[in-house]
């Protein structure tokens, strides 16, 4: 690193998104941000990037980078990876193929998962065997090792991926084959299955190794031209870049394990709502970001952000920590149609940004959301995006009218009609990741955010009986601001089943210290004083016999005494079982499954600004807009959020607009902003006035 | 009748289908048995007044399909007058509600403001039904009376208050009480789940509102059916499948023949031609043989949709009695799931004919060894019932995948390292099973092979094969078939063993190998036809030898 790396004044995030980069640029002494948008055109990702910077008012010299990027996500959903070899044991080559075999579409013969990523050819087998306890039945074959991965890299791959069976308990031929290949074939790419997971399941730790291997070549020139780029313009701290996990990590270190970016963007919005949480002590929160083409969707429960450790990406199993998002296919692009039956339905198709809802007049003739939005009088048609976009209202007019011409129904009322069925989905997504972990909606707040975030909220919220919602400053861009409200973050876990006793409690306390070490090297790269990390230990237990395990949190205290960590664990372990499951005794035996360690390097956070105490509101404008509980339209107030205060509520129907975002105060609700300037809308109390 | 709009009629059909997932989340959140939550053993669904599945939820498609006939056994039982806002009614008997005697229905009907709205149905595979083969599955029982306790939609609450009597005796005829109830109790939790959804709809739209968008969802769903099986050719489609044996008459084969005739803008489905009842427990009960032609005949037509009633009314049968799809008590019916199967293949078979672009080639049979030691003075006790994937049937543009039995559900295989941490084997191999697959222009799925070395004293082994005489992956239309499962002890020793039929084998040694290898799918199309290049591939992939290359598909290939 040069001589004019210092400690920057700013910090800037960098989201990049299917039509959008978000820029929020931090002024870490005063906290106060500026936010800035740049249209994404993806052959010109690193110009585009380039030119949003460029109208920052900060010298990059004096900033960092924490970065959300979709690149790793975009080369798997459309195959556009290299060409990877695999090594794994003998007798298991066919693992990736096989998977795990269900059918989630359990009248359809034709389902399949997506095909191996890899010929069979390019799956090689070495033999070398390991038992589950870790023990070597057979060792590894030095001769054959070398002779399958020259075989393979003669056969053209770019990228190679290894992954023996019981790895995570025991990684030593892993170990040693890694060493011997990074000498042998420096040039290659190499994915190594216990360097990015150590938990069991041989295809899915499989898939995620292949799928990194896959990803690896595109993701490192990325980052390499980015970075090269960002230095040309006087750039000179490490780039971070955003993990599925909700934390920043080196760019540097993300480049040999892009898998764990995948979810980079959408675990932005996440945090962010975790960071309003925490500020507001709210403990339970439906997070809700309404993009383009989905609505995605992630629960903060009693202050924690619901995770998961294995997800899906276009059908693949990818392992390892991240937010546990749905996504919904319903969004402002999404397109209404008439199916083969007869129904009226919305989405998942969507006219994304080209050539998007017909009223971008580039082409889309289809009715979209954003058009019924139009189409209502909700939208401004001169203030889409600051102006920077003229809709065309005719254009929308237009493509509802064809639809409802087939349908026999007014204008208005196919239109309400097709935002009706768009929140029903919406709601019905929101119902399934609540009532699965066995919650009540109502008993949570919505954060609502993204472009079209303030569209739906009140309306979805109604109907889940969730009565207070907000919608957060700028909430367009909210997913930038979380990824600049991001700390750093490293994730380790290790596989270890066995009977939860005390040798098994010492086992603990021993491993987390080694993983807990292992993360504290890695977040010293970022220069961050060791004082200024913390660690937490969870443990994935469950009841002896049983399948899945139940994430458990250890406090720090536990980790002093075995005795108390035993206690602890099996008591909080069957207390969350019964919450989880209706039942669950104490004394049962227990298993441990997987220790995780994860530990955070703490960054400044964006100041919250005050709100104004401010006189009652004047509408900026009036509007004929159609709301459901009137069934007409009626001449409703328009305010700029900036004028809106948290001492006088605003009652609906209203319209409360800003420069990317506008949010619909329906009759029955009212609107104000907190202390730190968010919008708040909350419902009436039942027979309230 | 009411009238509805196209905006409510969707925001409630997806409302019902959202139900319907609701009520599965609860069942495997709350459920206390693996089969449950980790298998899906189970189908569940929201039946009219009228008997009609409004939805179901994923799960076994057997059981969803039989659902709606349960509910409407128990209407014909206690008539609709007399049941009563907390009542719950529970029935199992094989010959009403279309299941193994394990697979108990419980169903409940909701009431809104003093009328009914629907009934919340939930069948699960219990742990254990008191009969003579803990946790069911007997292999060779001669009647229902050896097969657990026999529950005939009998009241277990009433008004709100549960019938102690029947709890009790539930209590003291299952082997594992405690699992069973907790299992009832998440059966009752899920019915609930449904009611308070369906209420809370009810309280919103109305009870009229909601039977209308229903009604116009089935509606619609048969219109759909119809109209596309108006558009398909008159005929009459005969297939037969021989069976091997059914469990107590060994080595006596028997047929299944199934007739389907297209006429109209309707599909009608006899059995006739097929054998008579059989002594051993094959048998499938007639609702289970109707529910799997439903479900072959709803994937071609509709194979994406969440099913309605409305799905299968354009399908009648025509099922004498006394039939091996149409046992009469008290004739065995506890191993019907490979008779399952069959039929679905059987049905899919006929349909390939009619409408091959949206129909896949046979698939391999269940392929399940169980692996167990149950004196624990020679180790500890344990059961590893392990069902293998197959080879599914060529697809008429695509090789076919090996994967789950397509009546299966959403079930997923077991890892390697999840079997070795957790039974004394070592999986030594678990592959493709080249040799299984059915050639043709394109490929069916090749069968898997899974070698366990048992590692302690005294394990036994339970295979059961069915269509090993008459392989279940027929090819078409010029395709090759799969072949056969089997099981071939201490492979590639000179104590191997190859095996072929039912069999419980062992004690074995440790040390000893037990090589399972389940069946493949036929092929479609001739293998001329298939691309040289793929086959090129093919034959580097180690799919196929250079020599099979030559003879079955004219084409000279190198290995990789």
């Amino acid at each position: 690193m040069t001589a004019t790396a210092s400690i920057p004044s700013h910090r800037i995030a960098i989201d990049v998104g299917g039509t959008f980069v978000d820029y929020v640029l931090l002024d870490e002494a005063s906290g106060s941000i500026t936010i800035e948008k740049q249209l994404s055109t993806p052959e010109r990702i690193v110009d585009e990037v380039m030119t949003g910077i460029g109208r920052l008012p900060v010298a990059l010299s004096q900033t960092s980078i924490f970065h959300g990027t979709t690149v790793a996500l975009n080369t798997i959903v459309q195959e556009r990876g290299v060409a990877v070899g695999l090594l794994t044991t003998a007798g298991f080559r066919d693992i990736l193929e096989i998977g795990r075999g269900s059918r989630p579409e359990i009248y359809n013969p034709l389902f399949r998962e997506p095909p191996a990523l890899i010929d069979r050819f390019l799956r090689r087998e070495i033999a070398g065997r390991m038992d589950a306890q870790g023990r070597e039945v057979t060792p590894l074959d030095l001769d054959q090792l070398d002779r399958e991965a020259d075989a393979l890299v003669a056969a053209g791959v770019e990228a190679l991926a290894i992954c023996f069976l019981h790895s995570y308990t025991n990684n030593t031929h892993e170990a040693v084959a890694a060493e011997r290949i990074r000498r042998r074939h420096p040039g290659i790419a190499l994915a190594v299955s216990h360097e990015l997971v150590r938990e069991w399941r041989e295809f899915e730790r499989t898939s995620t190794t292949v799928l990194n291997a896959y990803v690896q070549p595109p993701f490192k020139r990325y980052i390499d031209a980015l970075v090269a780029r960002l230095e040309g313009a006087g750039y000179a701290n490490p780039l971070a870049v955003m993990q599925s996990n909700g934390g920043v990590s080196a760019a540097r270190r993300a480049a040999d394990r892009p898998i764990t970016t995948l979810e980079s963007g959408p675990a932005g919005g996440v945090i962010g709502a975790s960071v309003l949480a925490a500020e507001l002590g709210l403990k339970n929160v439906i997070c809700s970001d309404v993009g383009g083409t989905t609505v995605d969707l992630a629960l903060i429960e009693d202050g924690a952000i619901v995770e998961r450790n294995q997800t899906k990406i276009a059908g693949r199993p990818v392992l390892g920590p991240t937010i546990d998002i749905l996504s919904a296919g319903v969004g402002g692009g999404s397109i209404a149609w008439i199916d083969n039956r007869g129904s009226l339905r919305v989405g998942p198709r969507s006219a994304g940004s080209s050539p998007g809802p017909a009223c971008f007049g580039l082409g889309g003739s289809e009715p979209t959301v954003t058009d019924c939005h139009l189409v209502l009088g909700s939208l401004d048609p001169d203030r889409f995006l600051g102006a920077r976009i003229r809709l065309d209202v005719d254009a929308a007019r237009g493509a509802v009218d064809r639809l409802a011409g087939r349908l026999g129904l007014g204008r208005d009322e196919l239109a309400a009609g097709i935002l009706q069925i768009a929140e029903s989905n919406m709601i019905g997504a929101i119902r399934s990741i609540t009532v699965k972990r066995g919650l009540d909606p109502r008993d949570f707040t919505l954060v609502s955010y993204g472009g079209g975030g303030g569209f739906f909220a009140a309306a979805v919220a109604e109907e889940l009986g969730v009565r207070s919602i907000i919608v957060p400053t700028a909430s367009a861009t909210f997913s930038a601001w979380g990824i600049v409200s991001s700390d750093y973050r490293e994730d380790s876990a290790r596989t270890m089943v066995r009977t939860l006793d005390d040798a098994t409690a010492r086992e603990i306390v021993a491993v987390a210290r080694r993983l807990s070490a292992d993360n504290v090297e890695r977040l010293s790269e970022h220069n961050i004083d060791a004082g200024r990390i913390r660690s937490f230990v969870r443990c994935d237990v469950r009841f002896a016999g049983q399948e899945y395990t139940v994430t458990v949190g250890v406090d720090d205290d536990w980790l002093q005494s075995p005795d108390r960590l035993l206690a602890g664990l099996s008591e909080r372990f069957v207390d969350m079982h019964r919450r989880l499951y209706g039942h669950g005794e104490q004394g049962m035996p227990v298993e441990l499954v997987t220790v995780r360690v994860r530990s955070i390097g703490h960054v400044a956070r964006p100041a919250f600004p005050r709100a104004r105490d401010g006189a009652a509101p004047e509408p900026s404008a009036w509007r004929e807009t159609y709301f459901r509980a009137e069934g007409e339209r009626v001449r409703t107030p328009v305010y700029d959020r900036d004028a809106l205060s948290r001492l006088f509520a605003v009652e609906g129907p209203a319209i409360v607009e800003e420069w990317t975002t506008t949010t619909l105060v329906p009759p029955g609700w009212s609107a104000g902003t907190d202390r730190i300037g968010n919008l708040v809308l909350t419902a009436k109390a039942e027979g309230e006035e | 009748m009411a009238q509805i709009d196209v905006v409510t009629a969707e925001v409630l059909r997806n409302a019902v289908v959202v139900a319907a997932e609701e009520m599965s989340s609860t069942l495997v959140r709350t459920a206390h048995n693996p089969l449950l939550y980790d298998v899906q053993d189970f189908g569940l669904g929201i039946i009219s007044p009228e008997g009609e599945c409004w939805a179901d939820a994923p799960g076994m498609t057997a059981f969803v399909g039989v659902l709606s006939h349960t509910v409407l056994s128990g209407i014909a039982v206690h008539g609709l007058e007399n049941m009563r806002d907390g009542d719950l009614f529970i029935a199992n008997d094989p010959y009403t509600t279309g299941n193994h005697i394990s697979d108990v229905s419980i169903y409940m009907p909701i009431f809104h403001e003093g009328r009914l709205v629907a009934f919340a149905a939930v069948t699960a595979h219990w742990a254990d039904i008191g009969g003579k083969t803990p946790g069911g599955w007997c292999p060779d029982s001669v009647d229902v009376y050896q097969e657990g306790i026999c529950f005939s939609h009998e009241k277990l609450i009433d008004g709100g208050r549960p019938v102690g009597a029947l709890w009790s005796i539930i209590r003291n005829n299952t082997r594992c009480p405690d699992v069973v109830l907790g299992d009832l109790n998440a059966q009752i939790a899920a019915c609930r789940q449904g009611a308070l959804r369906l209420t809370a709809l009810c309280a919103k739209y109305g009870l009229d509102q909601l039977h209308a968008a229903m009604r116009l969802a089935i509606q619609r769903a048969e219109d759909d059916a119809r109209g596309q099986i108006s558009a398909l050719p008159d005929g009459v489609y005969t297939v037969s499948q021989r069976m091997d044996e059914d469990g107590v008459a060994r080595g006596d084969p028997f047929d299944v023949v199934l007739t389907l005739t297209i006429a109209g803008d309707g599909i009608h489905a006899s059995f006739e031609g097929t054998s008579e009842v059989r002594a051993g427990p094959v048998n499938c009960p007639e609702h289970a043989a109707r529910s799997l032609v439903r479900a072959a005949i709803k994937g071609v037509l509709s194979p994406t949709e969440p099913a309605n009633e409305g799905d299968f009314k354009a399908l009648s049968f025509d099922i004498a009695p006394n039939l091996v799809v149409s046992p009469q008590r008290p004739a065995p019916v506890d191993s019907y799931g490979y008779m399952c199967i069959a039929v679905w293949e059987l049905t899919m078979r006929a349909l390939a004919m009619v409408v091959p672009d949206k129909a896949v080639a046979g698939g391999g049979q269940l392929c399940m060894p169980t692996l167990s030691r149950v004196d624990p003075r020679l180790g500890t006790p344990f059961v590893l019932a392990d069902p293998l994937d197959v080879g599914n049937g060529a697809r008429p543009n695509v090789d076919a995948p090996t994967m789950a039995i397509p009546t299966m559900g959403d079930v997923p295989n077991m890892p390697v390292e999840v079997i070795e941490m957790r039974y004394p084997v070592r999986v030594e191999r678990f592959g493709l099973r080249p040799e299984s697959i059915g050639h043709g222009r394109f490929l069916g799925g090749a069968g898997v092979r899974r070698d366990y070395r048992l590692l302690e004293r005294g394990i036994m082994v339970y295979t059961a094969f069915e269509n090993v005489g008459d392989p279940l992956g027929r090819g078409r239309d010029g395709g090759l078939d799969g072949a056969p499962p089997v099981v071939v002890v201490n492979p590639d020793t000179d104590r191997e063993v190859v095996m072929k039929s039912r069999a419980g084998i062992g004690p074995f040694e440790p040390g000893e190998v037990i090589s399972m290898r389940s069946g493949g799918g036929g092929g479609w199309g001739a293998p001329a036809d298939r691309d040289p290049a793929q086959v090129a591939r093919d034959v580097r992939n180690g799919l196929l030898s250079e020599a099979d290359a030559r003879s079955i598909y004219g084409v000279v290939a190198e290995p990789a």
